[in-house]
């Protein structure tokens, strides 16, 4: 790991934060134009956050808390590993983990919201763990290399390598971006059905832990979609912001989904577009 | 103006109203009124929200229901009750089963009128309910600081109700020690702790009106028997609970020794009734790992 | 005498011993004696010099010894004939005379002229296995003086025979350690044949109906891979390699053009293997023999006798790499660890759902041996490791909470956290042993990975949906553990030191080779790969320190309950505001109190056991008929 990569980093560590509330705040302007309002101010989610920093701390189980505090450490642990240049399957199992703290966290919260946002949570985790394997199995096919600083600077963009693994990956990004119609388990539109699903019991501190995580979380997974365009880096960001935009769009587009058609279109889909890929791939590369 | 009253989150609940009031109440979401502007989201949580918005009158059927989703939310807070029959009952007020207004459960700070409330006017109580908010949260700073001091005082048969309230309140803590919510504080009905004012002296906390915390004690023999000291969740780490055990021991001077018990588990209990000189007298085992730890001290009258 | 011999024959003695002792006193002191003897036996083996590099046993006639095991092997075949017979399984029956028969001939015809030079060796592969079958298998031991105490004050129609238990659970401890120190195959399948006795009367201990049906099912899969086995024995005696040691058949192996005259009979064998570790055809009889006693699953069905399987397969790995037999059996591995773990998904009965991930993760195993490659074998023996230590921890947590609890399924589970508080953090730290990113198994899961990206990349697709279910049933798990739900009941203080001492060793070691994983390759796996194939791998010094980080966090955790509790407030879970007094009650309609329940997820739909098995069965016995067809061709 070189001097570089380590700053970088570092200011991941540091940038990402205000970099995802903002993306978060344009995020929903752009939502809120779609549908014909104004919406807020674009720096809305910090102030949602600094509110809940000044709120009283409500849990049901003491420790449930401290799950959601390792939760918030290991997605930046994730994201500084990715930033660094690290291993793609690591920084895969690391944000595993991090999701497994979120995860029990509800469980250990012990209320049936919580509880059935958290098998949601688990689902969606399901749904979406396949592809981003096989991503990475693409693209150390491609570039022998797991190394996010060795894919980045292959000189080809990847995505003309492995379109299908591409399109599939767009297909559960917006499980990972908690859109719709993938927001099952933490929707802030199904709380007919789930109040706040996995994060029901969680306010306060806590909850604002877990606001940060998701900015730090959409950071490094538009790196992780940029690393298909790395070939070129002015259209790389151009194009991953266009997806994020995209997603935005799907977002206020599609009605939610019930898990069944989550798991199985995006296995399905995942299974016959990876499959196809890599087999194309290893016949491409002999 | 603080971060608070940017992102005033809100929880909305139908108390028994026509859905009139609902109605405007969602209408305030769409794009004519858009409250997103003012960072206003409807949470559907109370854990989450900031804002309680009550429609329609309250019923003995409901009547439980704020009470719970108002204790469920986490401070500073605050109640608007939107159209008539939330401020006042309205039209149903006569009615066998409806008790009248949201204020007769939970503190009400905003009333908005109307049948139904207009959602400019919808519009308008919330912002004045950001104003409270703002002030409510100036003054859970100033008690955390510690630069108001509770009053305490001796409580009458009236503050039954609230102090039973706290009680559930504070001993959740206790329950969620022990994995125990069948303890006898929790489970105490009104008649009963009505029936200990008969025999016991209450002493109560009140800061701003409210009741912070609690003490009972009474004379059994020569000694004191103190019971059930408990401070609210955000009132505590300011003395408060010292303070009322010195007025509860004041209160019965002629006694030799003053009693109490705890749980082995409740170390901050008994840290501050060992800061007040008590010494553990015995401990007797309730099950394998919980003990109940009996504390003691010496009156004034004592040989 | 030897030290590998001591280890064949010390369980057998004290077996027999505990067979003839009087009183369940003193058979639970011997119990332990023992386990402890072996324990030290084993770990000597690590001392260099303490054995011998290779052994011959020329020196003690072996042809005696030879007699002997054949007379004996005839024994166990009247006997499993004469079980079959009046229990009148026709398949089992079948199998058994084709299987004595042929072996019967082949020692009667030509066993006179064999010569073999070495019986018994040892080499670093040997050593690790006999490290689990020494220590782990010894812990389970001890736990098991605990549990059958336990186990017989609970089920008292089960009729007492302590005695004869641990005496087959020594005869199998024995019989382990020949299968992993063979060198001689026939030696080898004298020992393997042995191994499947056991597991045929360790299962039907209870006695009832669905146990003596499902020891049966467990034999006749076993018998028809034994009959692989034999007969990949005979053939690669009377081919062209005219042999009967496994160093011999490796080496040949080597070898393109000798490739021809080995590769059938390492198939077959190869096959026994893949019957022995449950592999999809043949799954099922691992999930009958759920109905065993606890011990019995985590020492046979876990952690050693279904590792002999995946032990033959990995020795063989070097023969089946690159061929298209060796191909299908990691296209059956792969298909068996995501099939199985899609089933998991479904299964609520805790024994049921460790057993069909044991399937699954033997799965994996056996796809790095069809992989054959360095890489593969590397990550394999890895799996072997972590899986044989995280997977006997939770057999035997779960062992206690049955018996302490009365349930097994893992729906009772909740509260578990503060009703068994140490038992429930065991179960935890091995799940996450099992699936969890720094520890054992994800490790290995990743070593494969990249092994096969290097070989066949078609498979990782195998991997990844497996891997995705694996998360799934794992953290449901874990969360019905730490959800509490219900009041406190103590059933922790019960639990006896037998129990407490097994189940606290492994947990540390657990944590601890996962932390010392570098270490176990440097000295374990390494040694062996370069032996075998002249090259080795390893995980970069950066990897290494980075998973090292995460374990150090993970480690934070229970820390962070110093702060257990400070500025929170305690509420009610959000019931619609209809909460009671009572946390998991409130008022329904017309008020009428309700209880909350929270049950998982365990989507019949897409992942139901009958259709999936039937499914896999059906696509599983496809790639055996290719894989043999591949190796009679020798493609």
């Amino acid at each position: 790991m070189s001097m570089n990569l380590v700053l970088i980093s570092a200011l991941y560590v540091i940038l990402a934060p205000f970099l995802g509330g903002i993306l978060a705040g344009v995020d929903r302007i752009i939502t809120a134009r779609m549908q014909g309002r104004v919406g807020p101010p674009v720096l809305q989610p910090f102030y949602d956050v600094l509110k809940l920093m000044q709120k009283e701390t409500l849990v049901v189980r003491k420790s449930q808390n401290l799950y959601i505090l390792f939760f918030l450490i290991f997605i930046i642990f994730t994201g500084a590993l990715f930033f660094a240049g690290g291993d793609l399957l690591l920084f895969i199992f690391a944000l595993t983990l991090a999701g497994i703290f979120f995860v029990l966290a509800a469980y250990k919260a012990s209320s049936p919201y919580s509880f059935i946002g958290a098998e949601r949570e688990l689902i969606q985790m399901m749904s979406y763990e396949p592809i981003v394997l096989l991503s990475a199995v693409g693209m150390y096919m491609v570039t022998k290399s797991f190394y996010v600083c060795d894919i980045v600077s292959f000189h080809t963009s990847l995505i003309s390598y492995m379109p299908g693994i591409f399109l599939a990956f767009l297909y559960v990004l917006t499980i990972k971006f908690r859109k719709s119609p993938f927001d099952l388990s933490m929707s802030h539109h199904a709380h007919q059905e789930l109040v706040k699903g996995i994060t029901t019991e969680f306010s306060g501190r806590a909850l604002a832990m877990i606001e940060i995580a998701h900015w730090y979380e959409n950071i490094f997974l538009l790196g992780f979609v940029y690393l298909f365009f790395a070939g070129n880096p002015v259209l790389g960001v151009v194009l991953t912001l266009c997806i994020y935009f995209f997603e935005i769009l799907i977002d206020n587009t599609f009605a939610r989904a019930k898990w069944q058609l989550t798991l199985n279109s995006s296995w399905a889909i995942s299974g016959v577009l990876g499959l196809v890929n890599i087999i194309a791939l290893s016949y491409v590369l002999k | 103006m603080s971060s608070l009253s940017k992102s005033p989150w809100i929880f909305h609940y139908d108390a028994s109203s026509c859905n009139g009031c609902d109605i405007e109440v969602l209408a305030c979401l769409t794009p004519i009124y858009d409250v997103e502007r003012f960072g206003i989201v409807n949470t559907g949580n109370p854990k989450h929200a900031d804002i309680f918005l009550i429609t329609g009158s309250v019923n003995e059927q409901n009547k439980e229901v704020i009470q719970n989703l108002y204790n469920q939310m986490a401070d500073p807070k605050v109640v608007v009750a939107v159209g008539i029959c939330a401020t006042s009952g309205g039209i149903f007020a006569e009615c066998y089963n409806v008790m009248g207004g949201a204020d007769k459960i939970v503190p009400v700070d905003v009333y908005v009128p109307g049948c139904a409330a207009r959602p400019e006017a919808i519009i308008d109580g919330v912002v004045r309910a950001l104003g409270v908010l703002e002030e409510k949260r100036k003054r859970i700073k100033e008690i955390a600081a510690g630069q108001v001091t509770a009053t305490i005082e001796r409580a009458s048969l009236d503050d039954a109700e609230k102090i039973l309230e706290l009680q559930k309140i504070a001993y959740r803590s206790e329950a969620e020690l022990y994995n125990d919510f069948s303890i006898e504080p929790l489970t105490q009905s009104l008649d009963e702790i009505k029936a200990d004012f008969a025999t016991r002296t209450f002493l109560k906390a009140v800061i701003d009106g409210n009741i912070v915390g609690a003490v009972r004690g009474y004379m059994k023999g020569t000694a004191c028997r103190i019971e059930r000291l408990f401070v609210a969740p955000g009132s505590q780490n300011q003395g408060i609970g010292t303070r009322l055990m010195r007025e509860i021991e004041a209160t019965f001077p002629e006694s030799e020794t003053y009693d109490l018990f705890t749980g082995n588990r409740s170390k901050r209990n008994i840290f501050l009734v060992k800061k007040l000189n008590y010494k553990i007298s015995r401990t007797e085992k309730v099950n394998k790992r919980v003990e109940r730890v009996y504390l003691q001290k010496a009156g004034q009258n004592r040989g | 005498m030897n030290l590998l011999v001591l280890l064949i024959v010390v369980p057998l003695i004290s077996g027999l011993l505990m067979l003839v002792s009087p009183g369940n006193g003193v058979r639970n002191f011997l119990v332990r004696v023992a386990s402890m003897l072996l324990i030290a036996l084993s770990v000597l083996l690590l001392i260099p010099g303490a054995a011998p590099g290779l052994f011959s046993l020329a020196d003690i006639h072996s042809e005696h010894i030879n007699q002997g095991m054949f007379i004996a092997e005839m024994g166990i075949a009247l006997y499993i004939l004469y079980a079959c017979i009046r229990n009148r399984k026709i398949i089992a029956t079948v199998l058994i005379l084709l299987q004595a028969g042929l072996l019967a001939y082949f020692e009667l015809k030509y066993g006179h002229g064999i010569t073999v030079a070495r019986n018994l060796f040892i080499d670093p592969l040997s050593v690790v296995m006999a490290q689990i079958i020494g220590i782990i298998g010894s812990l389970i031991c001890i736990y098991a003086v605990g549990y059958m105490k336990d186990f017989h004050e609970h089920h008292a129609e089960v009729k007492d025979k302590r005695n004869f238990f641990f005496f087959v659970l020594f005869v199998f401890l024995g019989a382990m350690f020949g299968v992993v120190f063979a060198n001689n195959l026939l030696w080898l399948y004298f020992f393997w044949e042995i191994t499947t006795l056991c597991s045929f009367l360790l299962i039907g201990y209870k006695g009832d109906e669905v146990s003596v049906n499902n020891a049966f099912r467990a034999l006749w899969m076993n018998l028809l891979g034994g009959l692989g086995f034999a007969a990949g024995i005979v053939y690669l005696y009377l081919g062209s390699a005219h042999t009967v040691e496994l160093d011999q058949l490796l080496l040949l192996g080597k070898t393109a053009t000798l490739l021809p005259a080995v590769l059938l009979p390492a198939v077959l064998i190869t096959f026994a293997g893949m019957a022995k570790a449950a592999q999809m055809p043949f799954s099922s009889w691992l999930l009958g023999a759920m109905v065993a006693p606890t011990p019995v699953s985590a020492l046979l069905h876990s952690s050693t006798m279904v590792k002999a399987g995946v032990y033959i397969a990995i020795r063989l790995a070097p023969v089946l790499q690159g061929t298209s037999a060796g191909f299908m059996i990691a296209v059956i591995g792969g298909l068996t660890f995501m099939i199985g773990s899609f089933i998991t998904i479904s299964q609520s009965d805790a024994k049921k759902v460790l057993a069909y991930s044991t399937v699954a993760n033997l799965g994996l195993i056996i796809l790095c041996a069809g992989i054959g490659t360095y890489e593969a074998v590397w990550a394999g023996i890895l799996l072997i490791i972590f899986h044989a230590i995280s997977k006997c921890l939770l057999f035997l947590c779960v062992g206690v909470v049955d018996n302490k609890s009365g349930s097994r399924d893992i729906e009772d589970m909740d509260t578990l956290i503060i009703n068994m508080p140490k038992v429930a953090v065991m179960m935890l730290i091995g799940m996450a042993g099992m699936f969890l990113a720094p520890f054992g198994m994800l490790i290995s899961k990743w070593a494969v990975l990249r092994a096969i990206v290097d070989a066949s990349p078609v498979l990782a697709i195998l991997i990844v949906f497996g891997s995705a279910a694996t998360l799934f049933f794992w953290v449901k798990w874990m969360g019905k553990l730490i959800t509490v739900i219900e009041p406190r009941h103590d059933l922790e203080d019960t639990v006896s030191s037998n129990e407490w001492v097994p189940l606290v060793l492994l947990t540390v070691a657990t944590i601890g080779v996962c932390g010392l994983f570098p270490l176990v390759a440097a000295v374990f796996i390494d040694p062996y790969l370069m032996a075998t194939y002249g090259h080795t791998t390893a995980m970069t010094q950066g990897n290494i320190i980075i998973m090292a980080i995460m374990l150090a966090l993970v480690m934070l955790f229970p820390l962070s309950f110093l702060n257990y509790g400070k500025n929170v407030k305690v509420v009610d879970p959000y019931l619609g505001g209809a909460n009671t007094n009572t946390a998991n009650v409130f008022t329904g309609s017309a008020g009428a109190l309700q209880t909350i329940g929270m049950r998982n997820y365990y989507m019949e739909w897409p992942f139901g056991e009958a259709k999936l098995s039937r499914l896999g069965i059906a696509t599983t016995v496809v790639f055996l008929l290719i894989m043999l067809g591949a190796a009679i061709l020798c493609l």
